[in-house]
């Protein structure tokens, strides 16, 4: 393929370029045919495609990232669950009335109050 | 050069041949993918998208400790473990793991399991614990499952087992709070449809995702206190114990607001272990859901709407000959002996039925029981002090009771003649309670409510506002001062040095007959006290009651020292200074 450069004259009228600057201008003598246009979407195509996919995957890798902490934090709060649970025990009544402290308490006599 | 096609030439017939094959697969996959669109997209979300339920979290329920919300009922995860008998090759390894580290939770016979290979799910252990199971994973066993299951845990053991109820197996709430606020406290289940991964993993890919959060359900704080309800139990025990009763309630409602601060039963169960409880009454909570004839604590009610009318005052007098008669029926008194002309306060503390009787003559012509006075009666009884009709507490399984209205035959003389000292009609403990309160607060009614606030999602205790009455004014202060007057006299000239000295307290015994087959039954009764405590103003209202197949149980010598135990203690524990 040959390649040359061509210049055309345009008339004033029908060019809208200002005054003083070159009437001249460069025209490409490359011509695409309609296999080269065709490839060339095709690669736009692929590459968008490609760029999608990239992106897809991106996303789901952030999905499984999720997922995991999702199953952390589920961990976590069975965890908590059960230290309230642990806790609750550990303050309900019978278990406060069978301390060794509550064994060495001794009950109320006379309550007196001041008045204020 | 010009490439011509030409006729019958071989490039011309294998052009045709491709535009043809072409031609085929655009139109094969025209139909495919539009004309079969909808079914082919279907086919696919059904491979590639997966729906999860997100369980929510039933609501804990609160008891109050002092003013600070505390864990009655509470959700644990624990596990059900099954193997699957044709993956399962070391079965001597996971026997051995099993027995050490849940052996307790492990099925009877379980070891039968490993040989049903025509089955893939064989159960062996249920409620195991996380970190049981955690041990057990930590194994590596193969052919081994672990399914999660949440059940209700309660750190307060059987307290409040009545009040409470219990969630079966499909998650539904039996008896008590967890039936009558069912649905508050399960919430909405949330639900997540999604495109997975072949483990499963959700992804955000697609755009027919559909997320519905979960909503937990209410965790609800009660207005009864732990300490409250542990001391009536307790107290409640030893009176059984003591009197020989088979059966016993309490409540103790703040007059003031209709709270219910206890309601204790016995016999009751634990709830942790429901499917344990061989008796189904031990479910019932027998304040709100057995209605019987009050008897003499009823006499309250007669005198407040006799004073209410205007119609009779304590130091009014009549002439009591320990038997008074009402059409063709002779009603005589339990206790005799004070005859002549007496109080209608002798009669409240001698709870002599001539002198109710009396009030409700008094209420029509003072000579008989007059549709206008059975009309009054009913009135108060019905209408304002609300007995015979539900209370609307939040609780399953209430009972509303019977009050017959005047207008229907058997509502005659001879009936509200009985009904003036506690027989001929039913109600509950909690109506008894509810109408008492307006005798000694000042006159309002207040519904009695269970419910004290909630706790929401942060942990911030959110407390209700303070209850306004149902209806103000139900009878007038005055007669509410009379009232209170009245029975802490009662109260005092019999059994006040067994009160701490500087507070209000009275109250009213009650001794009621038991209807068995349709007739009064000679061999059985049942005790009730009825009283207040405070010091300026009633603090709060403590209703027992005891009674025992083939147990005759007076108010007085049964249900009273059990009043008098809690109402001590009640006074210590609100720190309740005496008056001066």
């Amino acid at each position: 393929m040959s390649h040359q450069q061509s210049n055309y004259y345009t008339s004033r009228r029908q060019q809208n370029w200002s005054r003083n600057q070159n009437t001249t201008r460069f025209v490409s003598a490359v011509k695409l045919g309609p296999v080269a246009h065709t490839v060339i979407v095709a690669l736009m195509i692929t590459i968008l495609g490609l760029i999608y996919l990239t992106q897809a995957t991106r996303a789901t890798g952030y999905d499984y990232e999720s997922q995991k902490i999702d199953s952390q934090i589920a961990d976590l709060n069975e965890q908590k669950s059960d230290l309230q649970i642990e806790n609750a025990r550990l303050t309900a009544l019978e278990t406060v009335k069978n301390s060794s402290v509550a064994r060495e308490m001794t009950p109320t006599t006379n309550t007196q109050y001041v008045n204020q | 050069m010009k490439l011509e096609l030409l006729h019958g030439s071989r490039s011309r017939i294998l052009a045709a041949v491709i535009f043809t094959v072409m031609a085929v697969f655009v139109v094969r996959l025209f139909y495919l993918q539009v004309i079969q669109h909808d079914h082919y997209l279907a086919l696919a979300q059904e491979e590639q998208l997966s729906q999860f339920k997100l369980p929510a979290s039933r609501g804990m329920i609160y008891a109050k400790s002092g003013d600070d919300p505390v864990q009655l009922v509470m959700n644990e995860t624990v596990y059900t473990v099954f193997i699957d008998p044709v993956i399962v090759d070391d079965k001597d390894k996971m026997t051995e793991v099993l027995k050490k580290v849940a052996g307790g939770n492990l099925r009877t016979g379980f070891e039968k399991s490993f040989d049903r290979t025509d089955s893939r799910y064989q159960i062996i252990a249920t409620k195991v614990t996380r970190v049981q199971a955690d041990k057990i994973k930590a194994e590596g066993l193969h052919g081994i499952g672990f399914q999660e299951v949440s059940q209700r845990v309660y750190p307060e053991g059987q307290l409040g087992a009545q009040i409470l109820g219990f969630v079966n197996a499909e998650g539904k709430g039996n008896y008590g709070i967890e039936s009558a606020l069912d649905e508050e406290l399960k919430g909405n289940d949330g639900l997540l449809k999604t495109v997975v991964d072949v483990s499963n993993v959700p992804l955000t890919i697609g755009n027919n995702n559909v997320r519905i959060p979960k909503q937990d359900g209410k965790n609800i704080v009660l207005s009864v206190d732990r300490n409250v309800q542990s001391y009536a139990e307790q107290a409640l025990a030893a009176g059984l114990q003591r009197t020989g009763a088979t059966h016993g309630s309490v409540l103790i409602m703040d007059p003031q607001t209709g709270k219910v601060m206890a309601m204790a039963n016995l016999p009751t169960y634990n709830p942790s272990e429901y499917y344990k409880v061989e008796d189904a009454a031990a479910f019932n909570n027998d304040t709100i859901s057995a209605p019987y004839e009050p008897g003499s604590d009823v006499k309250t009610f007669t005198m407040a709407a006799g004073i209410d009318k205007g119609v009779v005052k304590a130091s009014d007098t009549f002439n009591n000959t320990d038997y008074i008669e009402v059409d063709d029926r002779t009603i005589t008194n339990a206790t005799k002996g004070h005859t002549g002309n007496i109080t209608f306060q002798t009669a409240l503390t001698w709870s002599l039925n001539t002198g109710f009787v009396t009030v409700a003559q008094r209420l029509g012509n003072g000579k008989d029981i007059t549709k206008s006075a059975r009309e009054t009666m009913y009135t108060y009884f019905h209408d304002k002090f609300r007995l015979g009709q539900l209370t609307g507490v939040e609780l399953a399984g209430e009972a509303a009771g019977t009050i017959i209205a005047p207008d229907q035959v058997e509502g005659n003389a001879v009936r509200y003649s009985n009904m003036s000292f506690g027989q001929g009609l039913d109600a509950t403990m909690i109506q008894v309670v509810g109408g008492f309160n307006t005798l000694i607060n000042g006159g309002n009614y207040y519904k009695p409510t269970m419910l004290d606030g909630v706790v929401n999602d942060n942990g911030d205790y959110i407390q209700n506002p303070t209850p306004q009455p149902l209806e103000a004014n139900v009878i007038s202060k005055s007669t509410s001062d009379q009232m209170r007057e009245m029975m802490q006299t009662a109260r005092s000239s019999s059994f006040g040095h067994l009160d701490k000295p500087g507070y209000l307290i009275g109250g009213k015994t009650g001794t009621s007959q038991v209807i068995v087959n349709g007739k009064y039954s000679d061999t059985a009764t049942v005790g009730t006290y009825l009283g207040y405590g405070g010091s300026e103003t009633p603090e709060y209202v403590i209703m027992v009651q005891v009674s025992g197949k083939d147990k005759q149980l007076q108010g007085a010598r049964d249900a009273l020292p059990i009043f008098t135990d809690i109402s001590n203690w009640m006074l210590d524990y609100l720190k309740i200074q005496p008056k001066g």
